[in-house]
């Protein structure tokens, strides 16, 4: 991020009155149509879904509402449905494979992937403590749970891990793609508003996206988490189906009852289903990448690995060991570079921050000559370009820089630099043996940053049992069930005006 | 350590008054100090926290109201973990106090303070007696723990005298005094739910210390003894079952401290504060919404008003309100606090879009001016086509 940039951005929104592209390409990618998710949870309860839409986004959804989501019963049969149709899904997305060379190895990976959308960063989060809940689920009650939520816990909880990855397109938070894709005059905490980041990208006619945002902002309501008004609705329409019902859990008693709630979610998810369908039509317009294809096949990979696992019974730890730790922590920086890398090398948009903040330069190539220099035994050629900047730069001799074209080859060092007008001429030398496709030529416009896309060295696995210094004191624990408050009876709803002091339970 | 506790002048306490004219008042309590921490170097939020203005009300009715509500689910929630926490005579309590603490709370004298009190000034004047006699009793080391259910602390914040109820104080346990919190959120495989609203049920637990030790000062009694280590009582997994937390606030002692210590004294306030401020048109639900909104600008112009995104949108009731403000003075700071201070010597964004289109600067506007111009260019070079997107009058 360049402040200069921001505040650029920042100016020109205010006086265009709509929101600027900050890409030229699109960096994720985007299946035709992904699987959307909206989600309403009830207030303060972070377990409990009161109401799941999924479906194909651009098309009707469905719609899984408990009633009384605190009640066990009820609960698992709203969410069976959409258990069901997410492992059956991910089984058929998973079943259909390519084969992928690796070495002298052949491997199978997935040939697509089951891609998830959600309106914000918070559902994938709520997701996560659902896919928690059910992942792990006990015979509460002497009744053996259907083995699709566990199935389907399990799914949600890889998704949510995975959408840690930089880069990874499995499940994909709309705003976060969109504030990637788009510079508006929304600060960082009011981006979590799909709602208003639409509204600045397009505002209505005469409107100034600042309005248009502070009005969206005012009136969407996008999810998860309920506000007041929501909840008090959703209090006496539940105290109304919980007395019609009188304890009953039966399908046949709560079904002709649920309407009223059923109705009352699908007002609140309606719009933010069709505000998602238009968000990623935008985006899909854009052209993808050249690198979201490598990167998604990350995806399919993992994809492919988790499906295998979890068909075939397995559990994944909810507390990882001190090298679990470690190694995800290195894969996540790794990708992390490679991310930044990738998108400032394919996308000149991307590259400005870089540019402005010095760890990249451009420039036109004034020559490209050649000479032999003495390497480590033999004396090797190597070829020299003089490269006129466009503003002047201040680089040490020895720094190495990547040119765009060669991102994921061998870079160029720094030999000197020079004053050159108004500007400075940078002479650099290739730290490999010159080939035409190495080469820029006379005359080209070129950039060169400290950005590589060159996957690092192989690094060797950390060692199955770490020092002592590494070790716990406690082991962690193995997955266990946390379904044991289902038994406990739900809290009544407490008026906030009936409360002296509300905030204290924030 | 000692402390000023200056009750605000008659004269002050009118002034303010007047300040707030018809605005709703409020009471501070910790979350509400958090907040105003937040924003403290905003005059505006520093007059309505001095004049008691419940900055979430104020603009009730305008498009400049903020939803600050909370949903009846999560404060039954609430309710009822505290609930479950004092049944059977704090049963559940002594159970994971005992649990977590490595003493015996089973037979521990446990006051509940929040009982046999009025629920107004006089009945948070006495709670605040007993609880500072309570805590006094440390240096007695009494022979069973006491633990204080809702302990009020007397502080002085920026000279105004202000009450602070804290969940538990477990007082004598090995020589110290350990400040709970309640919190009805869960906690699942050791991590809570919510990592945001640990962050701030810390920052709470915290302001508790620091209060208690000055409190504990104030008695000459030495306030090491209350432990930096706290204790957060929540609910484990689905249920409501209690389970308990240490966790050292050292840190956030220590930022609570420099924020306290930075807020302004109410007197020198109220005596800054020109005669024509005052908040009562901008409360005034008789009046057409554009001419509160009016009133607002006015009030803030007269202050000063300091905008930044990331912590007034989430801390103050005045946000979107000031937010409009910046919005059509074209300040800078509509972009966040980054940017803002990127562009010393610029007036505003229309100036900083010129600049950006490669318009000559002044030399106030040199240093700045640079890298938006060039960033200007660089951007226009990657998208030719940005040139050419319809201009709206801002």
């Amino acid at each position: 991020m360049s402040a200069a940039l921001e505040a650029l951005l920042a100016s020109r929104i205010y006086e265009n009155g709509r929101a600027l592209r900050r890409t030229t390409l699109r960096h994720t990618h985007l299946a035709d149509p992904p699987l959307g998710i909206v989600m309403w949870r009830l207030g303060g309860e972070r377990f409990r879904a009161a109401a799941v839409a999924w479906g194909p986004l651009g098309g009707p959804f469905r719609l899984a509402v408990a009633g009384e989501p605190r009640n066990r019963d009820l609960y698992f049969a709203a969410l069976a449905p959409l258990a069901a149709d997410l492992c059956a899904r991910a089984r058929r997305t998973a079943g259909l494979t390519v084969a992928r060379q690796r070495g002298s190895r052949t491997e199978f990976i997935p040939a697509d992937a089951l891609q998830i959308v959600v309106p914000n960063q918070t559902t994938i989060a709520a997701l996560g403590l659902l896919g928690r809940y059910l992942a792990y689920l006990s015979d509460r009650g002497g009744v053996t749970p259907d083995p699709t939520l566990i199935e389907a816990g399990k799914h949600l909880r890889f998704y949510t891990r995975h959408a840690r990855v930089p880069g990874q397109s499995l499940i994909v938070p709309l705003d976060r793609l969109v504030s990637e894709h788009w510079a508006t005059l929304l600060s960082p905490f009011e981006q979590a508003n799909l709602a208003a980041l639409d509204a600045q990208i397009e505002p209505p006619l005469g409107v100034h996206a600042f309005d248009a945002s502070a009005a969206a902002e005012a009136l969407a309501r996008i999810g998860p988490e309920p506000t007041e008004d929501i909840d008090r609705v959703t209090d006496t329409l539940m105290a109304e189906f919980n007395a019609a019902r009188g304890g009953n859990t039966t399908r046949p008693v709560v079904e002709p009852l649920i309407g009223p709630l059923r109705d009352h979610y699908r007002r609140l998810i309606e719009p933010v289903w069709e505000l998602m369908g238009r968000v990623v039509a935008r985006e899909q317009q854009l052209p993808a990448a050249p690198s979201v294809r490598r990167r998604f096949e990350g995806d399919r990979e993992a994809f492919g690995r988790h499906t295998e696992w979890v068909t075939s019974g397995g559990r994944y730890r909810t507390t990882d060991t001190p090298r679990q730790a470690a190694m995800t922590l290195r894969r996540l920086e790794d990708a992390q570079a490679r991310y930044e890398a990738e998108r400032a090398v394919e996308d000149a948009a991307f590259m400005i921050p870089h540019l402005l903040s010095g760890d990249a330069v451009r420039g036109v190539v004034a020559s490209v000559s050649e000479q032999r220099v003495q390497g480590r035994v033999n004396r090797v050629r190597r070829a020299l370009i003089a490269l006129d900047s466009d503003d002047p730069v201040i680089l040490p001799v020895g720094k190495k820089l990547w040119w765009t074209a060669t991102a994921g080859d061998h870079p160029w060092e720094v030999q000197a630099v020079h004053p050159h007008g108004a500007s400075s001429r940078i002479t650099l030398m290739l730290c490999a043996a010159p080939t035409p496709a190495r080469l820029p030529t006379v005359d080209e416009r070129i950039t060169l940053s400290t950005l590589h896309t060159r996957p690092d060295a192989y690094r060797l696995p950390l060692p199955q049992d770490p020092p002592w210094t590494h070790q716990p004191v406690i082991p962690p624990p193995q997955p266990e069930p946390i379904d044991a408050g289902d038994a406990q009876t739900p809290p009544a709803a407490v008026d906030g005006t009936q409360v002296p002091d509300p905030g204290r339970y924030a | 350590m000692t402390h000023r506790m200056i009750q605000p002048g008659r004269a002050s306490e009118t002034a303010l008054d007047r300040v707030r004219g018809q605005a709703p008042a409020m009471r501070p309590n910790v979350r509400r100090l958090a907040a105003f921490a937040s924003v403290h170097t905003c005059p505006t939020a520093a007059v309505a926290f001095a004049a008691r203005i419940d900055t979430n009300r104020v603009l009730v009715g305008t498009a400049a109201e903020m939803p600050y509500g909370q949903s009846p689910f999560a404060i039954g929630r609430g309710v009822a973990f505290e609930n479950l926490l004092r049944r059977y005579g704090h049963a559940e309590l002594r159970r994971v106090l005992t649990d977590g603490l490595g003493v015996d709370f089973s037979l521990a004298a446990i006051e509940n303070l929040r009982e046999g009190y009025q629920p107004n000034r006089t009945g948070l004047t006495l709670r605040a007696s007993v609880t500072r006699n309570r805590m006094a009793e440390i240096v007695a080391a009494p022979p069973e723990p006491i633990v204080l259910d809702g302990a009020v602390l007397r502080a002085d914040i920026g000279g105004l005298a202000a009450f602070f109820e804290a969940d538990e104080m477990a007082i004598g346990v090995g020589g110290q005094i350990i400040v709970g919190e309640n919190k009805s959120w869960p906690v699942v495989d050791g991590r809570p739910a919510d990592e945001d609203a640990l962050g701030a049920a810390l920052d709470q637990a915290a302001t508790y210390v620091l209060l208690g030790r000055r409190t504990l000062d104030q008695a000459g009694v030495d306030p090491g003894r209350i432990s930096d280590n706290i204790v957060l009582v929540t609910p484990r997994n689905t249920g409501l079952t209690p389970v308990i937390h240490r966790q050292d606030v050292g840190s956030r002692v220590r930022r609570v401290e420099r924020l306290l210590g930075a807020v302004p004294d109410m007197n020198d306030i109220a005596a800054s504060i020109p005669p024509s401020v005052t908040f009562d048109r901008i409360a005034d639900v008789t009046l057409p919404e554009e001419a509160r909104l009016d009133a607002f600008g006015e009030v803030t112009e007269t202050l000063g008003r300091v905008y930044e995104p990331a912590s007034c949108l989430t801390s103050c009731g005045f946000a979107w309100a000031c937010r409009r403000c910046i919005f059509a003075a074209g300040d800078p700071s509509i972009a966040g606090g980054l940017v803002a201070r990127t562009l010393p010597g610029i007036v505003g964004l229309g100036r900083v879009a010129e600049l950006g289109r490669g318009a000559p600067p002044s030399p106030a506007e040199a240093p700045a001016a640079v890298p938006v111009a060039r960033a200007g260019r660089l951007y226009d070079e990657a998208m030719p086509a940005s040139q050419a997107e319809e201009r709206r009058p801002a």
